[in-house]
């Protein structure tokens, strides 16, 4: 029987991929926060998220990884370059205006495409590219986490979503693995949905859905109960989102030689968000609509004309 | 909010496309609106085109409206007995029919409607529920209407009440119109259902009653026309009632012509900022107007075409001139028995050319209406006088009389306007006085006075319809 040889120890591979995904989360968590806390998105005359528009998102992410494996690799581009303007467009726009918009997002994404056709054949190269990749997808995962927290989507909602998304992981990395074809695939191309980092021979790297999902799951319990909340949240994304994600192979001896196996990491942070988000039901009661946490803001804030249940106390702001 | 848009867009296609629209995607679109201010407290970016529609943008409106006038048009030639011969008779090419050419048309009386109702009923759709009009007056006309249109026109008026928040969870209306106004009832009692709101239909009950629903039964916005409201400003003065002990937040009176002296009365009587004065009528129902804080009514071009036509000549009416509104209800809001080109005789005066400055701006609008056409009065001299010139002159009087009664007529001879009023009109001022009074107000006339117990006869009003209760006394208030 051929012995496995790693390149680096195992241990020293789960240590720096934990780092890595502390860093992405912690860049676009913060990122996410910031730009809550600060930036109020344009969001449509009426709508609101609601439980089935849950179900719509987790039929959409089910269905996607089959159309991504049926299209040809240009039009799967195409439509990631789309996906990623439009997200970028609802979220910074408005900040920039259309010219200076339309410019940064032209330099990024032609960087995007020509980075992975031509600096790919050193470490360096390969950094490079990671970079910019990985500036992408956390100005799209902050945009994004926005248009839905801002749009009206609940710690309830992300916390079913997050169970679903455990589902989906586990089928889909482990009993089904399309999610790790798809990656091998496209690993090169622009526009793919991972922020990462080469380090030695290894690519390290965590999914734009993880990151996204992680994002939500922080913001969302900010503005339900506020910034201890938050802290809870962020403690749930460290240990079941980073450590347990990055060691669970190092663990349980899950790896091959090439260091490529997929971690579910929806699988171990899914049912952890949506258990720390039955506890703060029922530890802080009702969730704060965004015109309770606007008006626990002050100034900007427009008080709900509706009448409903009592208004909870912010646990913190 | 990704079903939201699924809906929205199901709507907007509907409406494009004149087919006939979802009422259970449009009360779902309610509830989507009620989520939305619970959530935010607020709509989102561009509230204020959703609530006024594609018509409020002026470079669309043309084509539009030709479209929409085409679609009813060709559905009533083949539907409608009545229009299916009156287009036939005026030879319209409805294939290229547009505003222009609406004028080849003849417009559509009042007695077409009541003496053969039966033609102007759509063939392809079974009848539901009649309503009739008040007769004030009046023989009155009798209008079918459709399950579709019963279902549709809340779900209409629900939503566009949420989204302008008219309307909302935790209102409780209170409607006092005559309980024989079918669709008057009705449309807010579904609406209310759809929002979540309170209902109180009380029809027109001696004004204690209703007083006592407005105190004691919280109501927060009240339905009701410009003579019962006289009443119960009359009422509550009377009990000593003022602004602290309402809840009301909107008070709503349409239907006749409401004065400046009686709304401010009103306003401050009941604490609300404004009385709102809207227009609408049985025979043209859905369309409806909106009166501005500038006084000007706004017509909604959604849902039908409103021309201003002049009375004599039955061209579009001058700026600064008189007219009679002339409305098309367009297909797919009307559909049992519609009418094209109906003339209410409900007259209003045109703008002055340029640019509004109100809040509605965006949306056209006339003069408030000014009366029905046939009590217009012919002064020697061509200057017309009109009921709400007498109704603001006679009510502004100190002594108060609201509702307005008199019966006025110009004498012979003289030339002068002869106006009848009851003793209790000048009581304290004299006639002398009160001719003053009318020539300040541009008047000149000559007086007769009768007693109070002749007063309901010189003009009927819609408060004039009382319903008996047996726990009070019928009573008249401010005759």
């Amino acid at each position: 029987m051929p012995t496995l040889i790693f390149p680096i120890p195992r241990w020293e591979s789960s240590l720096t991929l934990f780092c890595l995904i502390m860093a992405a989360a912690i860049v676009v968590c913060a990122g996410a926060l910031a730009y809550f806390r600060h930036v109020r998105i344009e969001r449509p005359p009426v709508g609101t998220f609601n439980g089935r528009d849950i179900v719509i998102l987790l039929i959409a992410i089910g269905i996607l990884p089959f159309v991504y494996g049926w299209l040809p690799d240009t039009v799967v581009t195409c439509l990631l370059a789309v996906t990623f303007s439009s997200a970028l467009y609802i979220g910074y726009q408005h900040l920039l205006g259309s010219l200076w918009f339309w410019v940064a997002a032209g330099l990024l994404f032609g960087f995007n495409i020509w980075s992975s056709n031509h600096v790919m054949g050193t470490i360096a190269g390969w950094q490079l590219w990671y970079a910019e990749q990985s500036i992408l997808v956390a100005l799209g995962a902050i945009a994004v986490c926005n248009l839905y927290v801002q749009g009206g989507m609940k710690l309830r909602h992300v916390g079913w979503l997050a169970l679903g998304l455990a589902c989906y992981d586990i089928i889909f990395a482990s009993y089904y693995p399309l999610t790790g074809e798809l990656l091998a695939r496209y690993i090169t191309h622009p526009f793919i949905p991972v922020m990462g980092m080469r380090f030695g021979e290894v690519d390290y790297v965590v999914g734009l859905g993880d990151l996204l999902v992680y994002s939500l799951f922080f913001v969302a319990c900010y503005k339900a109960y506020g910034k201890r909340a938050a802290a809870i949240a962020a403690c749930v994304i460290t240990v079941m989102g980073g450590f347990a994600t990055a060691f669970l192979p190092f663990l349980f001896n899950l790896e091959n030689a090439n260091l490529d196996t997929l971690v579910p990491a929806q699988s171990l942070f899914g049912p952890a968000a949506f258990l720390t988000y039955l506890w703060m039901k029922r530890h802080y009661g009702r969730e704060r609509t965004m015109a309770e946490y606007l008006a626990s803001r002050g100034g900007e804030a427009v008080a709900p004309r509706v009448e409903q249940v009592a208004a909870p106390e912010p646990v913190s702001t | 909010m990704f079903e939201t848009g699924v809906r929205q867009f199901r709507m907007a296609w509907s409406m494009v496309q004149g087919r006939r629209l979802n009422p259970g995607n449009i009360a779902r679109l309610v509830d989507d609106a009620l989520a939305t201010l619970a959530e935010f407290g607020e709509l989102g970016t561009d509230a204020d085109e959703l609530v006024e529609g594609p018509m409020a943008n002026s470079a669309d409106r043309a084509e539009i409206v030709n479209n929409s006038l085409r679609r009813t048009a060709r559905r009533l030639a083949a539907q409608s007995p009545f229009y299916a011969r009156r287009f036939t008779s005026a030879d319209a090419d409805l294939a290229k029919l547009d505003v222009a050419g609406l004028r080849t048309i003849p417009v559509t009386v009042r007695a077409d409607l009541i003496e053969r109702p039966e033609d102007f009923r759509c063939t392809d759709v079974p009848a539901y529920l009649a309503t009739r009009t008040t007769g004030t007056t009046g023989r009155p006309a009798e209008v079918w209407l459709s399950r579709y249109e019963m279902e549709l026109w809340p779900a209409i008026g629900a939503l566009a009440s949420v989204l302008r928040r008219e309307l909302l969870p935790g209102d409780v209306m209170q409607v006092n119109l005559s309980s024989r106004s079918t669709m008057a009832v009705h449309l807010p009692a579904a609406g209310c259902r759809m929002i979540g709101a309170g209902y109180r239909p009380l029809g027109i009950v001696p004004p204690e009653a209703a007083l006592d629903g407005l105190v004691e039964g919280g109501a927060t916005v009240l339905l009701t026309v410009p003579s019962y409201l006289a009443e119960l400003v009359t009422a509550a003065r009377r009990f000593g009632l003022g602004a602290g002990d309402f809840r009301l937040r909107r008070l709503v009176a349409g239907g006749e012509v409401l004065s400046g002296s009686l709304a401010r009365a009103a306003a401050r009587t009941f604490g609300v900022p404004v009385i709102e004065d809207p227009y609408s009528a049985t025979e043209i129902v859905p369309v409806s107007a909106r009166a501005c804080r500038q006084g000007h009514l706004h017509h909604d071009l959604n849902v039908g075409l409103t021309e201003l036509v002049d009375l004599d000549t039955g061209e579009p009416a001058a700026p600064g001139a008189l007219g009679t509104l002339v409305i098309t209800p367009y297909f797919p809001y009307r559909d049992c028995m519609p009418v094209f080109r109906y003339d209410t005789r409900d007259v209003a005066r045109r703008l002055p050319e340029g640019q509004l400055r109100c809040e509605l701006a965006a949306i056209p609008a006339t003069s408030h209406i000014e009366g029905k056409a046939n009590q217009l009065l012919q002064i020697p001299g061509g200057e017309i006088v009109t009921p709400r010139q007498l109704v603001e002159a006679i009510e502004a009087l100190p002594s108060e009389p609201w509702p307005a009664r008199y019966r006025a007529c110009v004498a012979e001879g003289t030339g002068r306007i002869r106006l009848t009023l009851p003793a209790s009109a000048i009581a304290g001022y004299g006639e002398a006085e009160t001719r003053r009074h009318f020539a300040a107000a541009g008047l000149d006339t000559d007086l007769d006075i009768v007693g109070d117990d002749q007063a309901a006869a010189l003009r009927h009003t819609r408060s004039d319809l009382h319903e008996t209760t047996f726990a009070s006394q019928h009573a008249f208030v401010g005759a």
